[in-house]
Order: C-alpha cells, then structure tokens, then sequence
C-alpha cells in the first residue's frame, strides 16, 4: 500500500496538506474519504519508519570492522528470569 | 697559589704584565669564554619575551630573548622542541630552562632551551588559545559551517573510551528514549599519549561508515590534562572533516575544548548528546501523533456534517419521502397532487415568460446607466417571485396534507379493515345503505361490503 510513498520527510508534508485540506471543510464526502483513505496510510508508514529498527550495538575495530558488542555494553532490560533463587 | 695563570683577564693587578707578555688566537680566547660561561653558569631559568622567533625546516627553533634593557639569543633544538604543548610565538613571555654556551663561528653566546613554559599562565592555556585563534581564522567555527542533524539517524556512531562513564550514560540515555536505536561504537584512548591520534581515526572512521548518520565524540568530566586530547589539532581537523555532522561531548558542562567549538553541535555532557541525538525523533513522533489526531477528527467531523445534512433532507416534507407515500394513497388524493404539481408548474411557467418578457422590454427600452439600477430591481423582483412562490407552495402542501389527512379519516375502508361491515338493501328506490332493521322484510336479498370482498345474504329473523 505505501509503494508511493518515497521518504518520511515528504510523508509528513503530504500528511499535514491532507490534514489542513480536511479542516478546510470544503471538500465533498468522497474527496473527504479518499484524502482520509490516504492519511491513514501515510500516518501507517510514519509510525512504522519511527518504530521498526530493532536494537542493536556493534563495535567498530581499528581496522573498520563490525562486530557484536559484548553483552556487558546491552544495557539491563527487566528480565522475568530473575527469581529463581527464592527455591527451597 | 695565583689564581688562574691562564685567564689573562681575571685579575685586575696581572693584567698590564700579561697582554705585553703572551696574546692568544681568537679561536683560544673563545673556547676558554665558552667553558667559562658552561662552568660558571651552568643551568639556568631564564624569563624574557620572545622575538624574532624562526622554526627552521630541521626543526630547530631560533629566537631571542629580551626584557627592556637587554637581550640573550636562543635556540631550543627540535628534541626538545616537539614537546612543547604552546608554539612559542613573538611578543610570549616565557621561563626558560637552558644552558648558555657561545656559538664559537660567531662568536655569540646564547641560551640552548631544554624547557620553557608560558610566563604567568599556563602552558596549556596558551596552546589551547593559540589553537583557537588559528581556528577561528580558518573560518572553522564559523555558523555557516555547522550541519543539521538528521531527524531519523538510521545509526549513531560513538568515538569514546569503552569503560569510561561517557559511554554508560549514553547508552543509558539511549535505552531510555530510543531502545531501537542501531549504534556502532568505535572505541578509543579519550586521554594520554596517542589518544588524540586514536580519537581523530575513530571520528573519520566512523563517519564514512555505512549508514551512520551522525557521531558523538566525547569523554567524561576530568582535569584540563585529561580533556587535552580533545584540544588538539589532529582532532579538530578530523572534525571538522567528517562527512556527517559530529557532536562533541567533552566532561562536563564547563569544560569548553576545541573539539566542542569544531563540531556542529557541542553537547555539554555526554548523556545531553545522548538526548540531542534522539530529540528530532521525538519530535517526529509528537509531530505524527498529533496529524494522526487531526486526521481521525476531521474524518469524525465530516461524516457527521454529511449524515447530518441526510438526515435534515429525510425530514423535510414534500420530498424524498413523498412518492411512495402517495402511492399508497387514494386516487384522489394522486390526482390532487397532480393538479398540484401541474399548478405550480403552470405558475412558474407564466410568471417566468412574464418575468422574461419584462426584462426584454427593460433591455429594449432601458438601456445604458439605468440598467444596473434595473438589474437590481430585477433582481428584487425574482427574489419576491421566488418568495411568493415559496408561500403558494407551502400553501398548496399545506392544503394538500390536510386534505389527505381528511380523506384518511373518512375512508370506509379504514373502518370496514377493523371488522365493521356496511349492508345494502336494493328494492325499486335504488340501493340504500341498510340503518335500520324495520327497514328490510324476511325474506329479503342484502348484499354486505367487508374490508375484503361482498357478500349476498337473507334476512332469515328480525329482532
């Protein structure tokens, strides 16, 4: 569905036109509903250019590689396996 | 038990004796000067401004020395030379450390400098302002030069020491408002001997990287020797180098380094970098949230002005509803409003051929000025029209209405659907409705109307 939209920048720009031709209240139910159609997708492909990379630290050599940082520099996320000395 | 037979001039009462007596080559007298003044002087500190400062290509630096009365030449050989933080430039005073030897092929004396410090402040003061000025006029501070950041990095790269608290608190920061962020760290001495060469390398590295948008530079808070790798040239020209825009996170917020005045955003403290990093992201999600809202309120608004307007037109009488409503009707009252119908449109009709016939006398007879007078007064007119009209129209529906009203409630039929009968008797009179039981005799033919259908019947009793 967002195969035309090209980059977040102009996603925006193209959603704040939408939102302020919307407000206008000049606009017929159908050029109201195809712009809203429209909106929503752009809205869709913001959110998700915001939330989809996933977490990652490397560490960069001297020589230029990429590697894994060591799990010491993963800042502590609350872990639900952290109970387990209370056993008897 | 006489003092120094060789020294010809050391004492006043041999002096007269000995130039009669003996003279010596230049070179002699020279050399005998020269090991005097190195016995004699030894080391020395010596304070004075500099002059005439040349650093020649072997690196050697010449230069003289002077205070207002007097002046000593100089020279600090390139060894002792490149350990120098400052550039020792004319119009410095400065304390140095040397030995005083004579230049024999001149016949000069002068100071050999193993050391010398600024006068009065520190050397690390002046190397740092004598940078800045050198900067500065390279234009490499200047406004113009500094680059945006990117809204979206789509990787933050991070020159600092691994174990040091400038990464803890940036990667703490980050965790917190950013947990998705995709980092490189390219880690490096943030202090010490060949740190500012490995901060300089990290800064270029990592800024030609693949997908890194921006980089933080930085270390944390410490003394001025420790931050000294951050103010020094190899460093600032990375920087200023770079290919995406650097922020530059040196201690605490005083500490104020070169590498802070090069880069396009100076971050008083590491985690502040962290926070600068991401706050166009922020924004961008604040900035989204709020479209979104705007969005979904308009498509609320809109729909409900639409149905309201729908709705509004279902109500008005006379319109959408009434076809099917008349059809259900009687005859007469179809042919009511077909007369209706017909009226109206025959009044339109007669009153827009008057209203045409008007205007082409007024555009016959009245031409020129007056016509926008009687444009208006036209105007008027087929307002009036138009209002008058709009009475005889809601007059007619009115009619119309009470009419249908009335015919409903007079219908038989309405009566005879809840059960009643009407009864007819037929004799040489003609056919009367049946009111009365005397009326009829046994024997006699009645025909009965029901809701559906007639019947013919007897009258078998009378009571």
């Amino acid at each position: 569905m967002s195969d035309n939209i090209s980059d977040f920048e102009s996603a925006v720009g193209e959603l704040e036109t939408i939102v302020k031709n919307l407000e206008s209240g000049e606009l017929s139910l159908e050029e109201s509903l195809q712009l809203f159609e429209r909106g929503v997708q752009l809205s869709r492909f913001c959110h998700g250019r915001l939330e989809d990379a996933e977490r990652r630290i490397e560490l960069l050599t001297d020589r230029g590689d990429r590697t894994a940082a060591p799990n010491a520099l993963m800042p502590a996320t609350p872990s639900a396996a952290s109970t387990n000395d209370d056993e008897l | 038990m006489t003092s120094s037979p060789s020294l010809p001039f050391g004492d006043p009462s041999t002096r007269r004796k000995t130039v009669r007596a003996k003279s010596v080559t230049v070179s002699e007298l020279t050399t005998q000067i020269r090991s005097l003044l190195e016995s004699e002087i030894a080391e020395v500190w010596v304070e004075g401004e500099i002059a005439n400062s040349r650093l020649w290509k072997t690196g050697h630096l010449y230069f003289t020395l002077r205070d207002g009365q007097a002046q000593l030449k100089g020279v600090m050989f390139r060894s002792a030379r490149r350990y120098l933080r400052f550039t020792p430039e004319d119009g410095l005073r400065i304390v140095a450390r040397g030995r005083v030897t004579v230049y024999e092929p001149k016949g000069e004396y002068q100071i050999v400098c193993e050391h010398m410090q600024p006068h009065g402040q520190g050397a690390l003061q002046v190397a740092f302002d004598q940078l800045k000025r050198r900067l500065e006029n390279e234009g490499l501070f200047a406004a113009e030069r500094k680059r945006a950041l990117p809204l979206l990095p789509r990787q933050i790269g991070i020159a600092t020491s691994l174990d040091g608290a400038a990464l803890r608190d940036i990667l703490q920061v980050l965790a917190r408002r950013h947990p998705t962020a995709h980092l490189v760290i390219r880690p490096t001495r943030v202090q010490g001997e060949g740190a500012a060469t490995q901060i300089a390398q990290a800064v270029s590295q990592l800024s030609e990287l693949d997908g890194v948008d921006v980089v933080i530079v930085g270390r944390g808070g410490g003394a001025i020797e420790d931050l000294w790798a951050f103010n020094e040239e190899s460093v600032a020209r990375a920087i200023a180098a770079a290919t995406v825009p650097i922020i530059s996170a040196v201690g605490h917020e005083i500490d104020i380094t070169i590498s802070d005045l090069v880069a396009d955003v100076r971050a008083p403290t590491p985690s502040a970098a962290a926070e600068i990093v991401v706050a166009g992201r922020q924004e961008l999600i604040t900035r989204v949230d709020r479209l979104a809202a705007r969005l979904t309120g308009c498509a609320r608004a809109t729909l409900q002005r639409h149905r309201t307007r729908v709705l509004e037109m279902e109500r008005r009488p006379g319109l959408a509803g009434w076809p099917a409503r008349l059809a259900l009707r009687g005859r007469r009252t179809a042919e009511l409003t077909h007369a209706l119908t017909r009226l109206m449109r025959a009044t339109i009709i007669t009153r827009e051929r008057r209203l045409r016939t008007t205007r082409l006398g007024l555009e016959t007879h009245e031409p020129g000025r007056r016509l926008h007078a009687a444009h208006t007064r036209l105007v008027r007119v087929h307002e009036r029209l138009r209002r008058s009209l709009d009475r005889q129209r809601e007059g007619l529906r009115a009619k119309l209405a009470d009419a249908t009203g009335r015919l409903e409630a007079l219908s038989p039929l309405g009566v005879l659907a809840r059960g009643y009968a009407v009864c007819w008797h037929e004799d040489g009179n003609g056919r009367t409705i049946v009111r009365n039981a005397d009326a009829v005799a046994l024997g006699d033919d009645l025909s009965i109307t029901l809701h559906r259908g007639r019947l013919t019947a007897a009258v078998t009793r009378k009571e």
